[in-house]
């Protein structure tokens, strides 16, 4: 019994490491609906093994993209700034904002931002494409390139409206504090429509940071003994070989592709958030 | 350029480096417990197991965390400290965060 259920929790992990590592999004938005509703586990033991299934994502797939050097990390410290600071506030605030409004915020965020990508889908790599120049992206040398295996050659970017990047960084970490969910689903469109970077290196450039900001809440959770390891052991395990797996994948697949399959899990998750909503109403007036 | 490169490189084998060692002291913990449960005549305590598994994960949440104070002394190291206090900056919001969290319920 203990055996299989080992078993399953490594092959859900895998399965969602792969497909959250290299979305960038990391795995702990999947994992924690899947332990809990199909593996009966509590709540705080799953937002504890999915916390660190996404460290484990984040740095079990790190390799391949910095070799490859699609993540950017000048970019990934700067930003850290910002979320870890809208980690913190959202940490001081927990408890005063009611949790069902943020679930409807969250879901409107996502379908704006599923919007603005397909949007974009028109301009994939802005390639040569002679660009306003940002004071912050130049004075911090932000600006990059990388190879893109699919078009066969390098691609230099650069980095736009790094300010407005930093503001939605915050809200980004304060929103995912608040609701103990991954903000990588959140980055993403960020960098992608404010920032203006080519999609892979935003979900590389996501994928690198998110560790941070889950290091810092599993640390909270593993001193106050909620990760269980029964529970995060196998979870951990299965999630590094699922972001090797995730990552391999994201190298070879086409752009565009990519921000369609991207594209439709915002849209799956705005309906799940507001699924959420609608259920705690629902729950409020039974009771 | 190339500076740049060579501390993508130290990162990388950082991080990919740290993950194997976290795995393997989960999948050592993992692997000792199956032999226990197979052999009755060599069986290590369950707990002394789950030990070796919850080390890996704390090594696992230690990770990011070295990775930052990583990038801050190389940052330092290269005289470049606008980056280095970012860095620090980054590493002592997350030391906050976890100074405020502990105590809370």
């Amino acid at each position: 019994m203990a055996g299989s259920f080992n078993l399953w929790l490594f092959a859900v992990s895998m399965a969602a490491s792969a497909l959250g590592g290299m979305l960038g999004m990391a795995s702990g938005i999947f994992i924690v609906p899947i332990l809990t509703i199909f593996g009966h586990v509590e709540i705080d033991t799953a937002v504890g093994a999915s916390l660190v299934s996404v460290i484990a994502c984040s740095c079990g797939g790190a390799a391949p993209f910095l070799k490859n050097r699609l993540t950017n990390i000048r970019l990934a410290i700067v930003l850290e700034t910002a979320t870890t600071t809208g980690a913190l506030t959202g940490v001081v605030l927990a408890g005063i904002v009611p949790v069902s409004y943020l679930y409807l915020l969250f879901a409107v965020i996502l379908f704006l931002s599923a919007h603005q990508m397909l949007a974009r889908r028109r301009s994939p790599v802005l390639a040569s494409a002679p660009a306003p120049a940002c004071n912050w992206s130049d004075a911090l040398e932000l600006d990059s390139g990388y190879h893109d295996w699919e078009l066969g050659r390098e691609v230099t970017y650069r980095v736009h409206r790094v300010a407005l990047g930093m503001v939605l960084m915050y809200g980004a970490g304060l929103i995912s504090a608040l609701l103990g969910i991954g903000s990588g689903v959140l980055k993403i469109p960020a960098m992608d429509t404010a920032m203006r970077l080519p999609i892979k290196v935003s979900s590389a450039t996501s994928n690198f940071m998110i560790g941070v900001t889950a290091a810092a809440s599993a640390a909270v959770y593993f001193i106050r003994g909620t990760i269980v390891t029964e529970v995060a052991g196998p979870v951990a395990f299965g999630s590094v070989l699922g972001a090797i797996v995730g990552a391999r994948i994201l190298l070879i697949v086409p752009n565009d592709k990519f921000r369609l399959l991207f594209i439709a899990v915002l849209v799956v998750l705005g309906i799940q958030m507001l699924l959420i909503v609608f259920g705690v109403h629902l729950s409020e007036v039974l009771r | 350029m190339n500076r740049a490169g060579w501390l993508e490189e130290l990162l990388a084998a950082f991080l990919r480096y740290g993950s194997w060692s976290a795995s393997a002291a989960i999948g050592l913990g993992y692997a000792l417990a199956l032999i226990g449960s197979h052999a009755p005549s060599w069986n290590p305590p369950v707990l002394f197991n789950m030990r070796i598994v919850r080390v890996g994960i704390a090594l696992f949440i230690l990770l990011p965390i070295l990775r930052v104070l990583l990038m801050l002394l190389v940052f330092i190291r290269e005289r470049d400290f606008r980056f280095a206090f970012i860095a620090g900056t980054v590493l002592a919001i997350i030391l906050l965060g976890i100074f405020l969290g502990v105590p809370g319920t």
